[in-house]
């Protein structure tokens, strides 16, 4: 055996020799790609949501951030900020008493990256294109019923009715504006039979056509999207030369590229990779509140509800419910809510008005209810987190805390489109969702409203009750009002009436947790388009 | 029957078979409680009828479901694969970017695995019960147990957060624009391109995900080897050829090792399948944009063009493999090409 083992012995060494040499090259190279860069790239971690980059077509989270750092809206907001619209493209509007008439004056000598100017007709060939693609984003322009174009340097929108939400509709980065003479050269199309006939998806996939401070240099699905500061930018030139945003699905593995420094922002962290970023060197972790609404579903028709779709039931859940818990198990910056609407904006009602857990009236509504024994499903998507928040954990807790009021509930996760199809077809006897505001206002969460999309869901429509055709009027009202402070009240009659009666048990609005490294200034989350990349700089 | 004949008649199955796979896999997703407009398009967008109405009619789900595959199948014969519903581009497209990645990876992988696997198990078996023996018993055992999830976090949070041996996830450093592409496998790209940086650095990002991938395929090959030598050395010609005179050396890489390695030819092309399917997980822990990210993103969608796609490319690599397996047969035993 003397040969043999020498010969084995050869390959071995062979083998270890190869793993050295590519061990070599592993440790020769940082240093040299380190000394070849000097310009400064912006490296971010976040699991994708991009359908399209197409601004006509998209409205996921983060498309919706990379296209607010390549298109400039009409007006926008600041950081994490909500409630006051600034300048962007347009320098001033005038909106009419009765709110049905918007006119802006856009800012003068601004061009689009490609060289080509900004005019009025490009803001209504955007606009135009919005509404006939007829896509995802199509519903935020529903209300207008034309637009106007006196001079290049003005645009009147006129509604069909009145509406005083649409100047924060107009911030969203799927209401862009576009550079209309260059997508006409790329299939771009905005008539009537667009949803047909548009061809600029694909241009739009792989070069942005906006006025922003940054622009597209490559998207690769599922792997990254690239951004270069725009040369023509109108405003102050962006801090960074190139923003790298890479696909990384695994929290964990973000969490370890944030600690080792090859990642200067991570914004898809779960709540165990905050808590265990928490005294990283060098590492900032911070909580921003997001627009959203999680709630308990139940249904109210009664084929669907069982047991539950009576209003005395609904009322148990209501009461049942181990508030605080579930603040403290969604981590930390989550806020109770009284109603459906997020703190964040003028016409929630304040969390201390909220519903307190009270078990014995949950017993007792129970009782008065004579249903013997209550049993139910809840559904949910079993997607690891939503938000930061663990859902499969909280149903958990929902679950407990209604058995302890005697309920006997089974759990029904499934994955995210799965459980999705359910809810939007009215077919969950409980479910535990939330609700994002697509633009800054309190008008989003009307859909909770007897007859509207999820009161649907529910299956609440206004002739359900008194009290439901009650809620779905203050709707109506409190959408069509011009006064800012009747409007306001009105919201606050909506949220206290859906506090107090009804098919949804609003419990929280959670808060996106994401870290950077200590040497990244200006990060903000807002929950309509992530972290603004224009604001962020790094030293 | 000759070789050829075998071949081609392996080939021709391929046909059928690619079409029960796009038969099952457009049969499935039509029964799954859940369809491409749910998945498609956003909560404002679903609720309004006109919005769904213009997504069925653009991606043609308004018309019958016969008359959907029908359309697929032929435009499938005519080398057109569909346009993904989610990514919007021609399925091709798509799968030329992804499928590079994985096969980067998994190729990586077979090879760490099958080079240190059958000199291993070689060893192994000539030497049994010796403390090598057990070693590599360990070692396979391992491999073949610990879930390829863990074992990939482990080494990033060793070798990349801990010792900083290993780059990031990814295939390639920010800091570094990719080559032009070409045949979007990195290392060749770069080459291609001139760019010795390129490829550096693709090859640094490869070095760990590989190493672990090649983890279970390293545990079944050893294990599959060892065994069968241990089976071989057994048999009489061997201590016929030992009593002839034979050096050891000779026994066991001339006589021993060419009939021990036939069962593992099996196993190797099998494992590569299974590294395909295993690329879907390391991809997700690595950040890495291959066939699995795409494919778990098409399943989520309901974007059938994309998981026929997938489905097919995979089948057509299990079947080659398993073509490569079955002729390499014959080099390894005579016997078996007569047969």
């Amino acid at each position: 055996m003397r040969t043999g083992r020498r010969s084995l012995r050869y390959a071995l060494v062979a083998l270890i020799s190869v793993t050295l040499v590519a061990g070599c090259t592993n440790s020769a190279s940082p240093q040299s790609s380190a000394a070849s860069t000097a310009p400064k790239v912006l490296t971010m971690g976040a699991s994708f949501v991009i359908k399209s980059l197409d601004p006509g077509r998209t409205i996921e989270t983060t498309s919706n951030m990379v296209n607010h750092s390549a298109y400039d809206s009409l007006v926008t907001f600041a950081g994490e900020d909500l409630k006051t619209a600034l300048p962007s493209l347009a320098t001033e509007w005038k909106i009419s008493a009765d709110s049905k008439t918007y006119t802006f004056t856009l800012r003068p000598g601004v061009k689009f990256a490609s060289g080509n100017p900004m005019t009025a007709d490009d803001v209504k060939w955007s606009f135009e294109r919005v509404q006939n693609l007829k896509s995802n984003p199509a519903f935020l322009l529903n209300s207008v019923a034309s637009i106007e174009v006196p001079d290049p340097q003005h645009i009147v929108l006129n509604l069909k009715e009145s509406h005083t939400d649409l100047l924060a509709i107009l911030s969203s980065a799927s209401v862009g504006i576009l550079d209309a003479t260059l997508l006409k050269q790329n299939g771009g199309d905005a008539s009537a039979n667009a949803k047909d006939l548009d061809k600029a998806e694909t241009y739009l996939n792989a070069h942005s056509a906006g006025t922003g401070p940054y622009m597209l240099q490559t998207y690769t699905p599922e792997q990254e999207v690239v951004l270069v500061r725009n040369p023509n930018y109108w405003g102050k030139a962006g801090k960074s030369d190139r923003v790298v945003i890479r696909n990384i699905t695994e929290s964990a593995t973000q969490k370890l590229q944030i600690e080792a420094g090859s990642l200067d922002i991570a914004i898809t962290l779960g709540p165990d990779q905050i808590n265990a970023l928490k005294g990283s060197a060098g590492v900032t972790t911070k909580a921003s509140p997001s627009a959203t609404t999680f709630y308990v579903l139940i249904n109210n028709n009664p084929a669907v509800g069982a047991a539950f779709s009576n209003p005395k039931v609904q009322q148990a859940v209501r009461y049942a419910l181990d508030y605080d818990g579930i603040l403290a198990l969604v981590g930390l910056g989550a806020v109770r809510l009284a109603g459906v609407i997020p703190t964040l904006f003028p016409g929630s009602v304040d969390s201390s008005q909220a519903p307190k857990m009270d078990r014995e009236k949950a017993k007792a509504l129970l009782k008065e209810a004579n249903l013997g024994e209550v049993k139910g499903t809840i559904s949910y998507s079993s997607d690891p987190t939503s938000q930061g928040v663990q859902v499969s954990v909280l149903v958990q807790k929902i679950q407990s805390d209604l058995a302890a009021v005697g309920m006997t509930i089974a759990l029904n996760g499934t994955t995210r489109t799965t459980a999705l199809q359910e809810y939007r077809d009215g077919k969950n006897q409980i479910g535990v969702w939330s609700w994002a505001a697509d633009w800054p206002d309190a008008s989003n969460f009307l859909v909770f409203a007897p007859g509207r999309t999820v009161g649907k869901r529910a299956g609440w429509l206004e002739d359900a009750s008194p009290q439901a055709k009650d809620i779905a009027d203050t709707a109506r009202k409190a959408e069509s009002e011009t006064d800012a402070a009747k409007r306001i009240a009105l919201y606050q009659q909506f949220e206290q009436k859906l506090r107090d009666f009804g098919p949804f048990v609003p419990m929280f609005q959670p808060a996106v947790p994401y870290a950077f490294r200590s040497n990244v200034k200006g990060v903000t989350f807002n929950s309509v388009w992530g972290v603004d990349i224009y604001a962020v700089s790094k030293e | 029957m000759g070789l050829h004949r075998f071949i081609l008649r392996r080939v021709l199955l391929i046909i059928p078979l690619l079409l029960g796979i796009t038969l099952i896999s457009f049969t499935l997703t039509q029964l799954a409680p859940a369809n491409a407009v749910t998945a498609n398009l956003g909560e404002q967008a679903a609720a309004d009828p006109q919005a769904v109405a213009a997504f069925r009619r653009y991606w043609g789900l308004d018309r019958p479901l016969h008359e959907q595959y029908g359309t697929y199948v032929w435009n499938l014969l005519h080398g057109d694969f569909g346009v993904s519903i989610s990514s919007k581009r021609p399925v091709l497209q798509d799968l030329k970017q992804f499928f590079p990645a994985t096969v980067e990876l998994a190729v990586t992988a077979l090879a760490l695995s099958v080079l240190l696997a059958v000199p291993l198990g070689l060893l192994s078996a000539a030497r049994r019960d010796t403390l090598l023996d057990q070693f590599t018993r360990v070692i396979s055992l391992i491999g073949v147990s610990v879930p390829v999830f863990w074992l990939g976090l482990v080494a990033i949070l060793i070798f990349y957060a801990g010792l900083g041996w290993a780059p990031p996830p990814g295939r390639l450093s920010a800091d570094i624009v990719p080559p032009p592409f070409v045949t979007g496998f990195l290392v060749l790209d770069g080459l291609l391109a001139g760019r010795t940086d390129v490829v550096a650095d693709a090859l640094r990002h490869l070095v760990l995900p590989a190493i672990v991938l090649s983890s279970y395929g390293l545990g079944v090959i050893t294990r599959m080897m060892r065994g069968s030598m241990l089976e071989v050395l057994a048999e009489d010609y061997i201590r016929t050829a030992t009593a002839k005179g034979l050096t050891s050396r000779a026994v066991l890489m001339r006589h021993a090792a060419r009939n021990g390695l036939i069962p593992v030819l099996t196993v190797i092309g099998l494992s590569f399948g299974g590294l395909l399917s295993g690329a879907v997980v390391t991809e997700s822990v690595f950040a890495w944009p291959g066939l699995g990210l795409y494919a778990f993103r098409s399943a989520t969608s309901f974007d059938s063009p994309a998981i026929m796609g997938v489905g097919i490319v995979i089948a057509m690599i299990y079947l080659l493999v398993n073509l490569c397996v079955d002729v390499l047969y014959g080099f390894a035993d005579p016997r078996i090409r007569t047969a």
